[in-house]
């Protein structure tokens, strides 16, 4: 009768517990949600950034033309005259989950605009990705862990960070993907079933059409097995969940357009062939050693080795080979970079010109992860105690995530899980210790005929307990056979254990140390909610300052691309460092020379050049390729700092590294990069110079840059080459029009040129605010 | 019109032929001692670079133009040899190995082509007559030149940043000489290969013996604990960082050169000690709360219990306490929350 009580009260507290996991879940959802729409309600519903505006464009031609129109699109309006084959060079992932979102709303008559879906995907896919860090923490350590791991996730400023809504960038549905893939392995590894084999293979297709952070999947599964191979890990459960992994895997990632043949054909991928074949060899001496009796073995064991071994090195060999002959060795540069953290600063300036490329420091980890980065070695420990497959391999994610962060930061964004599951296990281990003690002296002290009941909680913790010491034994019998045994083992090991649940700790202390994590959980929401308000919420394309008369915003950018839209020929080509390519194709719908998807470095290397020579030689740069419109971004005026002024050395870097007439020194005082009187006369002369500071002495007089914090060093000049058309409220954005050679000669004579600037700077004047 | 440049050539052509054979005679000896001295001198030094001293020097330009090789000249001082920013010793063996590479590529022109070191110690005066006064400096003297001093060429900056390959160039360039491939040393010789390889041959079978019987360091799970946790230091201390931006471990003070500054203010940039403290703080805590779950519990008597949890509480709510105030003041971020008005 008592045994039925307590079994009957174990399937409510059951219940129970799932009600309230679910419901917690939900709540985390919305969380995950609700956090990242700061941007909404402190801006607009807009697209954020530059690629984003890329991905816009790309799913409104979707939603537009259809799936096929989209393979085949080829883009004439950037990289002007080569063009871009967009289908066959696009993560297509993003852009057709957006596409069938919208396709479903629509087919259910929720008349929502391609904008709007576009500037949700992300918090819905940041939802998904708690949920996914739920279900792969729960793989590795329970249930607990994985609810604290994905209440951490929801809000990690990392995360946040690239996923705000608007934020519409192929890392926004990659991290979920990502999870959702390791947490498939790491349940088949627990399984065995070929079902969820089968389903890691479809999650890791999606993957890889997101997001070129896939090669990181294909090398860290590899390394998992490797390590459990080495480790003496080894069971047939491993082998179901890479083996199909990689075959399945590898054919559904070369239907890709943009991965295609590399999947079997660049190095990033060779690792896990080569694991492919150690796991056969291995998987053949596991089988040898069971069907042989020990001397056997021994005998045999010696003609398999040597021959698998003879077979290894054969396929070293030629993978070696294969990745010699190829020019970069077979790695992309900025895999590369990661490997060799010093290659891309010293042989690629277009990967080391990128910020987000960088290595970070310290503060960058506090403002990332935050207080996980205390917790975080807890959970490395927590995972070792005890081993099992999936917790080394939760440790090999941190381990190797936490080394790359190092050398880029934009990789922090592939930490920021690994961080959230330690830390959401160590999180929970604390607590369990914590509570634990609290509820033994409470419960012992106070309320002794109550015991059993504490007892029943103690009991079914340690049973949950069990079963993950059990899922470590390597032998492990089919799941109904072992549930069984469970149920045949609770009985004898009620007895053991009550001996056992004396690791306690005492009271006071506990009540102190459960208050301080409190603490310190309480601090990572005010630093959350803080990151995701104040400094990841910003759309970049609107701006806004307070200052003590009120807020100011900056919509000068969309100013100027709407200028351009309703002012030029839809034909014109218009020439600015790439940053702004996709912005002026999505927005303006012109024709740029660059873009964001820096492909072809010596394209982008002639603009860099043109705008580091003398206005002429620009000019004739310019003119070769086309261009009508020559846009520069400059916020000397406002003090806005990422204006092309702050990004000119790396113009002249990309440009002078295959135009060697451009040389870095000319620009550089003395080492140092200015803009006032100091300056080098190539600087003073440069067209990004020119551009960016003609007539700026008429706003103060003086001409003092407010980024610089100096007055520039040649204040009075004038433009022979071309002319200014458009400059917005805040002179962020000035766009110029080339003079065309006729004009040119005619203005040679005195009497036109001096009408000619006369008008055009009554003209102008008008729109300058300033005066 | 079109004969005379023809015969001007000819005439030209005529008298220098006849000057070379007037003077071959009168120095023939002189220059063919000299030449097989240098060949010895050549085939004693490993690397075939002559040590070339003051007489030495005098007796090569005292030779008539035009001697019979090219003399190419590495300006050398042992005293700046301390001086990392002018790395001289690898200019040097650098120049040495193209010069190995030269005599071992073209055995024919040997002595067409001679490499020379001179010390400024032993020779201050030869460096007074080339007008050498900043290194490195690299000078190659061709056959024609009577003044050394102006007709001589020097390597430019950029013909020795790549080091050997560049100065080969310039070699190829200016004297007409190829020098062929650089047979450069391998990082570990031949000898060194085999013995590892032959190493790893003979220890692979007792290593997967062991693998398969499972107790190697690999098996020991401790050694992955500390292994990850000191890769998590290392990485969150930012030293990559460090590495690639080559920092210091601390500076001195711009206004005040004796006091040392350990923590730099502003987020792009951080020093070396001060990312290895923070690194150590980011740790210490996770480890002294894993720690307390899974060692301490453990233990029986209550009051080291209490003690040392007392001390890992300080110790964590400093080490917090301390970072967040460090970030505050580095990144200048004033983070804060989000109260209802009301509760103010």
């Amino acid at each position: 009768m008592a045994a039925q009580e307590t079994s009957q009260s174990a399937i409510f507290r059951h219940a129970f517990g799932n009600v309230l996991s679910f419901t917690v879940l939900l709540l985390i959802g919305v969380m995950a949600f609700s956090i990242r729409l700061f941007s909404v309600i402190k801006y607009e519903s807009v697209i954020h950034e530059f690629d984003p505006y890329f991905n816009y464009r790309v799913t409104q031609f979707l939603t537009k033309s259809g799936v096929y129109d989209f393979w085949n699109w080829f883009d004439d309006r950037t990289w002007y005259p080569l063009g871009r084959v967009i289908g066959g060079t696009v993560y297509p992932g993003l852009t057709l989950t957006a596409g069938t979102l919208w396709r479903i709303l629509n087919s259910i008559n929720i008349p929502l605009s391609v904008e709007t879906v576009c500037v949700f995907t992300a918090p819905v896919f940041s939802a998904f990705a708690s949920w996914a860090t739920y279900l792969l923490t729960k793989e590795i350590k329970g249930a607990g862990a994985g609810l604290t791991a994905a209440a951490l996730l929801a809000m990690v400023p990392s995360y946040i960070s690239r996923s705000v809504a608007g934020s519409y960038d192929n890392e926004a549905v990659a991290i979920f993907a990502l999870i959702f893939t390791f947490y498939l392995y790491i349940k088949t590894l627990n399984t065995g079933s070929l079902f969820y084999a089968t389903l890691n293979a479809i999650a890791y297709f999606y993957m890889v059409c997101s997001w070129g952070g896939y090669t990181f999947i294909i090398n860290l599964i590899p390394m998992h097995v490797l390590l459990c191979i080495v480790t003496g890990r080894y069971s047939p459960r491993l082998y179901i969940a890479y083996a199909p992994l990689v075959v399945l895997g590898t054919l559904l990632a070369a239907l890709v357009p943009v991965v295609g043949f590399n999947a079997v054909m660049t190095s990033e991928h060779f690792a896990s062939f080569l694991v492919f074949i150690i796991i056969h060899v291995v998987a053949l001496v596991y089988y040898i050693k069971g069907i042989l009796t020990p001397q056997m073995f021994k005998v045999a064991v010696t003609l398999v080795v040597s021959v698998g071994m003879v077979l290894c090195f054969a396929v070293l060999a030629v993978l070696i080979a294969l990745v010699a002959s190829s020019p970069t060795k077979g790695w992309s540069g900025r895999s590369l970079s990661l490997l060799d953290p010093t290659y891309a600063s010293k042989y690629i300036p277009i990967i080391a010109s990128v910020s987000e490329h960088q290595p970070p420091t310290w503060p960058s980890y506090f403002m990332d992860i935050n207080v996980l980065a205390f917790l975080v070695p807890a959970g490395i420990i927590a995972c070792f105690l005890p081993l099992s497959d999936a917790s080394s391999f939760a440790v090999l994610y941190i381990v190797t995530s936490v080394y790359f962060s190092g050398v880029m930061v934009r990789l922090m964004l592939v930490l920021a899980p690994a961080a959230c599951i330690m830390s959401g296990i160590a999180l929970s281990e604390a607590f369990d210790v914590f509570t634990r003690s609290i509820k033994f002296h409470l419960v012992g002290t106070t309320q002794n005929p109550q015991e059993n009941a504490g007892d029943a909680t103690k009991v079914t913790q340690n049973d949950v307990k069990s079963e993950k010491s059990e899922d470590t034994v390597k032998e492990r019998s089919s799941r109904k056979s072992k549930k069984k045994d469970k149920e045949n083992i609770e009985k004898p090991s009620l007895v053991s254990r009550v001996e056992k649940r004396l690791l306690v700790l005492p009271l006071e202390t506990s009540v102190m140390a459960v208050f301080l994590v409190v603490l310190l959980g309480a601090f990572y929401v005010v630093h959350c909610v803080w990151a995701a308000a104040e400094a990841y919420s910003a759309p970049s394309i609107v701006l806004t300052s307070r200052s003590h008369d009120g807020l100011h915003v900056f919509d000068d950018f969309r100013e100027a691309y709407a200028w351009l839209s309703h002012n030029t020929e839809v034909d014109d080509k218009v020439a600015s460092w790439w940053d702004y390519g996709y912005q002026t194709t999505a927005m303006a719908n012109r024709t740029v020379i660059v873009d964001n998807n820096t492909w072809n470095n010596t394209h982008i290397a002639t603009v860099g050049t043109a705008l580091s020579s003398p206005e002429k030689a620009a000019w004739d740069i310019f003119n070769s390729l086309d261009v009508k419109y020559v846009l520069v971004v400059f916020g000397g005026l406002v003090g806005y700092p990422s204006d092309d002024i702050n990004k000119f050395l790396w113009m002249v870097r990309i440009g002078g590294g295959v135009f060697p007439h451009i040389k870095e020194p000319d620009y550089l005082r003395d080492g140092q990069y200015r803009i006032d009187s100091q300056a080098t006369p190539t600087m003073l002369n440069c067209l990004m110079y020119k551009l960016s500071y003609y007539r700026f002495v008429e706003t103060d007089g003086r001409g003092y840059d407010k980024v610089r914090n100096t007055e520039i060093g040649k204040k009075h000049f004038k433009l022979n080459h071309f002319e200014e058309v458009f400059t917005t409220h805040h002179w962020m954005v000035r766009i110029y029009k080339l003079k065309s050679p006729r004009n040119r000669i005619r203005g040679k004579t005195k009497r036109s040129k001096s009408q000619k600037s006369g008008t055009s700077k009554r003209s102008t004047r008008k729109k300058n605010p300033w005066q | 019109m079109a004969i005379s440049p023809t015969t001007f050539a000819v005439a030209a052509l005529l008298v220098i032929s006849h000057l070379s054979l007037l003077t071959t005679p009168a120095t023939s000896l002189s220059s063919d001692s000299l030449l097989t001295e240098l060949s010895d001198l050549q085939s004693q030094s490993p690397t075939g670079v002559i040590r070339l001293s003051d007489s030495l020097l005098r007796r090569i330009v005292s030779l008539p133009t035009p001697r019979p090789f090219h003399a190419l000249i590495f300006f050398d001082a042992h005293q700046l040899h301390s001086k990392p920013e002018l790395s001289l010793p690898t200019l040097k063996s650098e120049f040495g190995l193209v010069s190995a590479s030269f005599q071992s590529n073209n055995p024919n022109f040997k002595s067409k082509l001679f490499f020379f070191e001179i010390e400024f110690q032993e020779s201050q005066s030869s460096f007074a007559l080339f007008g050498v006064n900043s290194l490195p400096h690299i000078r190659l003297i061709p056959p024609t030149a009577s003044d050394v001093k102006t007709e001589s060429i020097q390597m430019d900056a950029a013909d020795y940043s790549r080091l050997g390959d560049s100065m080969a160039e310039f070699i190829e360039s200016r004297a007409k000489f190829t020098v062929g491939p650089i047979n450069r040393p391998p990082v570990v010789s031949k000898k060194q290969i085999a013995f590892v390889i032959a190493v790893i041959l003979i220890w692979s079978p007792f290593f997967l013996k062991k693998l398969i019987a499972g107790n190697t360091i690999f098996h020991d799970k401790n050694i992955w604990m500390a292994g990850s946790v000191f890769v998590y230091f290392f990485s969150v201390s930012g030293a990559m960082f460090n590495i690639i931006r080559k920092m210091p471990m601390f500076i001195a003070d711009r206004q005040d050169p004796s006091k040392l500054v350990f923590f730099y203010q502003g987020s792009g940039m951080q020093l070396g000690a001060e990312g290895f403290s923070i690194g150590f703080l980011y740790t210490i805590v996770g480890l002294l709360l894993a720690f307390v779950t899974h060692v301490l519990v453990r233990v029986k008597n209550k009051n080291v219990q209490r003690v040392v949890m007392l001390f890992v509480l300080l110790v964590s709510f400093w080490a917090v306490k301390k970072v967040v105030f460090l970030d505050n003041w580095k990144t200048g971020y004033g983070i804060h929350g989000y109260m209802p008005t009301s509760w103010q």
